[in-house]
């Protein structure tokens, strides 16, 4: 298994063929299940003609803001912990200096880099934040109630990535390459799992914020 | 500090299901007869019927394939607050144990569970949108515990008084079984009522071209008649054009609503709006 995992062929394949498998599926998946519920919405009479750019966009950044709805400001310790989570886990792969050289070897484009401790710090953060929800799903009672494997397996989709990235950087437990290749076959579940699992919360976020946004300001009120 | 209802050991009702819901015992022949004429061939057609159709409804899939069981919506229930913080009165927990379990056995629950979802749904839910305020994805959890209440009302599972509004609405468009006679005559008694206080104070009914068409709940004409009298005083005084509709369609209590009888509920909304139409009004004022 360590020889199979370790040859060079299973390298070449994670790094090539099954990157282009993981974008396609990742991509391609997103648009196909955002386009789905929209058109599945379009057929509903009282989704399309609420409906209000301004009402929407307002909803969209009264909950991106940290601690500005009610429910933020309630709850300081959950909106500081899941706002650093999704800045690290959306915002780290993008700009982390190691992904761009490999954008840079492959297609020769650049942009941004984050500086190699602030990703370090972010990469951590991702892992805590991981362990911090597992807690939370183990013993706050009204979550552990609604808690299914399910759950667990979403948490672990995000959470093996950032650990066998911050291992591998580190060269920790196991040697770099062997780490590196685990740290690709998780990133690669990650990409291809997202629209179908309820991670795709990521993009139906803005469907059903827009929903809500849109009928709160038609009766005049803001979405909390 | 939120009092917690102490339950008796010898009386409590623990859910066959989930451990953690355990309540006091509630008899309601809405409930305990009606479950009676239940099968579990009569469940699952309904439950399935009811949530085909819903799968058509982005309103209703969304929710479920976004929802990542954060319970982050429990602070909003005041049924969750008021019991010591008991998870089995958290939104997300009330989906869990009704419409999450009716989706993954498929329908094929028992006749004693959709009781449960009916308690949970008519009885620990008021259906107030606070949820959907404190979800970070703003999801509709109280559309889909309507849902609830739909099939626990298509399968004729609902609180007895609530299902007597309801019979009284499909049959008289009126919530207290009120004919029109009764109705134009409590009317004309509140105008004399009226009088012996405003000089030639008037009830109109059946003004065509009337600016306000009022639309009292049925409890105003059969046992609240003086906010009858208080309403046209301030109408009078206000010097307000108003009416009110002669036929039925006069009663804005939509309790069909709450029960989620939806063709009940729209005949009445109906009702009003082609009272309003009748009568030319510009403007359709209800009690509340």
């Amino acid at each position: 298994m360590y020889d199979f995992i370790t040859s060079p062929s299973i390298y070449s394949f994670v790094r090539g063929p099954l990157v282009w498998v993981a974008f396609i599926v990742f991509i391609g998946g997103s648009i196909y299940k955002t386009r789905s519920m929209i058109l599945l919405a379009k057929k509903q009479k009282v989704v399309f003609p609420y409906l209000d750019l301004k009402f929407s966009l307002r909803s969209f950044l009264h909950w991106l803001i940290p601690f500005d709805s009610r429910n933020w400001r309630l709850r300081p310790v959950i909106t500081t912990v899941t706002f650093l989570f999704h800045i690290g886990l959306v915002f780290t792969p993008i700009f982390l200096l190691s992904h761009n050289i490999l954008w840079y070897e492959s297609w020769g484009i650049t942009w941004w880099t984050l500086s190699e401790s602030l990703a370090d710090i972010m990469t951590l953060i991702v892992i805590f934040a991981c362990i911090f929800f597992l807690l939370r799903r183990i013993f706050a009672s009204e979550v552990k109630f609604v808690t299914f494997y399910s759950d667990y397996l979403i948490l672990a989709i995000a959470f093996f990535p950032f650990f066998t990235g911050f291992l591998a950087y580190h060269q920790f437990l196991l040697p770099y390459k062997t780490m590196v290749i685990l740290h690709m076959i998780f990133g690669e579940i990650m990409l291809i799992a997202i629209p179908f699992t309820r991670l795709g919360h990521m993009f139906y976020f803005f469907l059903t914020r827009a929903y809500i946004g849109s009928d709160h300001g038609y009766r005049h009120s803001k979405d909390w | 500090m939120a009092v917690v209802e102490k339950v008796k050991e010898s009386e409590k009702v623990v859910s066959r299901e989930f451990k953690e819901y355990i309540r006091p015992p509630v008899a309601d022949p809405g409930f305990d007869e009606s479950i009676k004429k239940l099968t579990p061939e009569k469940i699952e057609k309904t439950i399935n019927a009811v949530l085909n159709m819903m799968g058509g409804a982005a309103t209703f899939v969304a929710p479920l394939k976004t929802c990542i069981h954060c319970a982050l919506c429990s602070e909003a229930c005041h049924w969750y607050q008021s019991h010591g913080k008991d998870p089995t009165y958290a939104p997300v927990a009330k989906l869990r144990m009704t419409l999450w379990e009716m989706i993954k056995r498929k329908g094929k629950v028992s006749p004693e569970f959709i009781k449960q979802c009916a308690r949970i749904s008519f009885c620990e839910c008021n259906l107030c949108r606070r949820c959907s305020m404190y979800c970070p994805f703003g999801l509709d959890i109280t559309f889909q515990m309507g849902m609830v209440r739909r099939i626990c009302y298509v399968l004729g599972v609902v609180p007895q008084s609530l299902m007597d509004y309801d019979n009284s609405l499909s049959a008289t468009l009126t919530q207290l079984w009120i004919n029109q006679a009764d109705w134009i005559d409590t009317m004309q008694w509140q105008e004399e009522e009226v009088r012996a206080e405003i000089k030639n104070v008037r009830i109109p009914i059946d003004k065509e071209g009337a600016d306000v068409m009022w639309c009292p709940l049925g409890t105003e004409p059969k046992v609240a008649t003086y906010h009858i009298a208080r309403t046209a005083k301030v109408m009078n005084v206000a010097g307000i054009d108003w009416t009110v509709a002669a036929r039925d369609g006069w009663d804005a209590a939509n309790m069909s609503m709450f029960a989620r009888g939806m063709e009940t509920m729209q005949r009445i909304v109906r009702g009003i709006f082609e009272n309003a139409l009748r009568l030319k009004v510009k403007r359709i004022v209800l009690t509340e």
